[in-house]
């Protein structure tokens, strides 16, 4: 069906099955490999650029991780990001490539920020339930209206995703530069939300807030949906197959839009964060690249929730570090981005990197065996 | 020139890098191996143009340089995605993010400038002025005064669509992506033709990139492609596999983004006109699946259960 099957298809791969390094040694090198890369492309940029590369990137890491301010603002900045990353992959899981998260974290934040300014002041735990419950119904609204597009009408989720996207975020940039704009700042923004739709701050003097608790209880659903509720099975079996699906009764149709609708509510949650952890406000490029970097990771963590947070986790860490490096020596913090991407690109090359070589390998041990190709 | 002249005009100045980067990713279409890396590699060609103008001060260098830089990064985007078993759409979707985070690192770090980079020493490529095509009314504008990589699209498209009719090469592209099994037993060689179909993309998204950095302005600025690489997807995923249904869409979507830009914002807010090439597409993409029954429209998708 789709390229990487046939691309693993050619006869010599197959019939020496996956290529086995036998040791756990191996294993661990496998999962490490695109690691261990990107940390020797970090250095080597940062060795470019004329520093020190070792201890610039101690400084960095120490910027990011060193104290508890600093983990409790890595940790701060990474919340929306994890929560986006998780709903991207709830869609793989289900086979629909949701691509659409910057856009619903766009409108997620931009609904949280309205019900936010506009309605209240409230009880505190019920503003913010309402923020959030504004935000999950945006996100899931338009993803699960894609959904329905593409289990009824055919349409492909990857392309009208990727499209809505660019019809979104210009949506949330015409309301915030026209009818919510707030008449006191000069460029696209709202009115600043009420206090009682703010999370708590629970780290004294730090930004982390309770939206760690919500965070840490949506990634706990998150696992038990994908991975151990009943409609999350049915989910990856559509996902899988959807022919089995069907025909063992499963309603596809329905699994995709309530996969799709899931995705879109958790990607919409993360853009509420945004508002409601740390800015305080929509304002027209407040989630830049969020989305972007939310699809990557659920490709790299293969869309498993807990792959998802390990790497987010590691993520943040890059991230925070590559600021801490800009700080000390000016070297541009977009290298967490370049490093991430490079990550991706080799842990998707790494099998057959590794199938490669240890055919060559084969080839060199016994130079007549191997001949199939 | 009247106003719909210098709309037409400006419409075709618009469908130009569109129109490069589908025809680009067309044979990648054929090989099945849709490359959704098209915004980032024309980021990095619009990025490359202006950095190689700006080092050899002449435009014609520039284009050289990227179409080579292009090709030689297609050779690396296909011996992935063939030898090392990459998934192309994991690959694309990593490039897109590696161009724009890469050209800001590189900006910052060559120019030390943030967001925009102009300079006096960054050519233009020049304008061709046809003589007396340019006194047809209406058509005058359109055929003359562009830049000579809006005249070697045109031929390109010509190029393409007498290929895809006569040359064994394209039946070779086509056939590593339908049946590959095919090919390798009547004796084509199946990565070639999928890696020579990616440094041809490569090479043209990076020509692409040069006409909106060079051609359109004359700098750069972070994310200048703004989607257009998306728009180019959708038109390869509408086209069908034909080279003139191709232009035609390009075209349509060069004039719907000129519309946008000549829209008064008394008239439409600005941010719909912006909206209106991807309501355009999204509309298309809505219609088309509807009225087809098979599933061509569908892209390829990696499995990630690995």
């Amino acid at each position: 069906m789709t390229g990487t099957d046939r691309a693993a298809a050619p006869p010599t791969e197959d019939s020496a099955g996956r290529p086995k390094l036998p040791t756990l040694i191996g294993a661990a090198c496998r999962s490490c490999f695109a690691v261990v890369l990107a940390v020797v492309l970090a250095l080597v940029l940062i060795r470019l650029r004329g520093f020190a590369p070792v201890p610039t990137m101690l400084a960095g890491l120490s910027y990011a991780v060193g104290d508890l301010p600093s983990v409790a603002r890595t940790l701060a900045w990474g919340l929306p990001l994890l929560v986006a990353a998780l709903g991207v992959a709830q869609g793989f899981r289900g086979g629909m490539f949701n691509i659409g998260a910057e856009g619903q974290v766009y409108l997620g934040a931009l609904a949280a920020a309205v019900v936010g300014a506009y309605v209240g002041p409230l009880l505190s735990g019920l503003h913010l339930l309402l923020c959030l419950a504004a935000a999950a119904l945006a996100g899931g609204a338009i993803a699960g209206g894609l959904g329905w597009l593409r289990a009824h009408w055919g349409v492909d989720e990857v392309l009208s995703t990727l499209l809505s996207n660019y019809l979104l975020i210009l949506l949330c940039a015409y309301l915030a530069n026209g009818p919510l704009r707030d008449p006191t700042r000069q460029s696209g923004s709202t009115r600043t939300v009420h206090d009682t739709a703010m999370f708590p701050v629970i780290l004294p003097r730090t930004e982390l807030t309770a939206g760690l608790f919500l965070v840490v209880g949506l990634a706990g659903f998150a696992w038990w949906l994908s991975e151990r509720s009943v409609a999350g099975y049915r989910w990856r079996m559509t996902g899988a197959s959807p022919g089995f699906a069907a025909a063992v009764g499963f309603d596809v149709a329905r699994g995709r839009i309530a996969c799709m609708a899931v995705s879109g509510a958790l990607c919409g949650l993360g853009g509420a964060l945004l508002v409601m952890t740390s800015q305080g406000r929509f304002w027209t490029e407040i989630g830049t690249g969020i989305g972007w970097d939310a699809v990557l990771l659920a490709l790299v963590g293969r869309a498993r929730p807990v792959g998802v947070i390990l790497w987010a986790a590691g993520y943040c860490v890059m991230r925070a570090s590559a600021r801490g490096v800009e700080q000390a020596t000016g070297i541009p913090a977009e290298l967490s981005s370049v490093l991430i991407a490079v990550i991706i690109i080799a842990a998707a090359a790494r099998n057959g990197m590794f199938a490669l070589a240890t055919d060559r390998l084969r080839r060199w041990g016994a130079p007549l065996a191997g001949s199939g190709r | 020139m009247t106003a719909v002249e210098a709309f037409l005009a400006s419409g075709v100045r618009f469908s130009t890098p569109i129109l490069l980067a589908a025809l680009g990713c067309l044979p990648t279409r054929w090989t099945r191996d849709l490359n959704v890396g098209l915004e980032g590699a024309m980021l990095f060609g619009a990025f490359s143009g202006v950095v190689t103008g700006y080092h050899f001060g002449s435009a014609a260098a520039a284009v050289l340089a990227t179409a080579v830089i292009g090709a030689a990064a297609g050779l690396g985007f296909g011996a992935l995605i063939t030898r090392l078993r990459a998934s192309a759409f994991v690959v694309g979707t990593a490039l897109n993010v590696l161009a724009a985070g890469a050209t800001v690192y590189l900006l910052r770090s060559w120019f030390g400038v943030k967001g925009a980079f102009s300079s006096p020493q960054i050519p233009a490529l020049p304008t061709l002025e046809l003589g007396f095509l340019a006194r047809i009314p209406l058509l005058g504008p359109v055929l003359s005064g562009q830049t000579p990589l809006t005249y070697a699209s045109w031929l390109l498209v010509g190029f393409v669509a007498w290929a895809s009719r006569h040359s064994v090469l394209v039946r070779h592209l086509k056939a590593s992506g339908e049946h590959p099994e095919a090919l390798r037993v009547a004796g084509g060689n199946v990565t070639r033709a999928r890696i020579l179909a990616q440094v041809w993309c490569f090479a043209l998204c990076g020509l692409a990139g040069v006409q909106l950095s060079l051609g359109q302005l004359t700098l750069f600025t972070e994310g200048m492609t703004s989607g257009l690489g998306f728009v180019a997807l959708a038109v390869v995923i509408f086209c069908r596999g034909s080279a003139l249904l191709l232009t035609g869409m390009s075209a349509a979507f060069g004039l719907t983004s000129a519309l946008s830009v000549r829209l008064d914002s008394s008239v439409l807010p600005s941010q719909f006109a912006q909206m209106l090439p991807y309501l355009v597409a999204f509309v298309g993409l809505v219609v088309l699946s509807r009225r087809s029954r098979a599933p061509e429209t569908r892209m390829l998708t990696p499995t990630l259960e690995d």
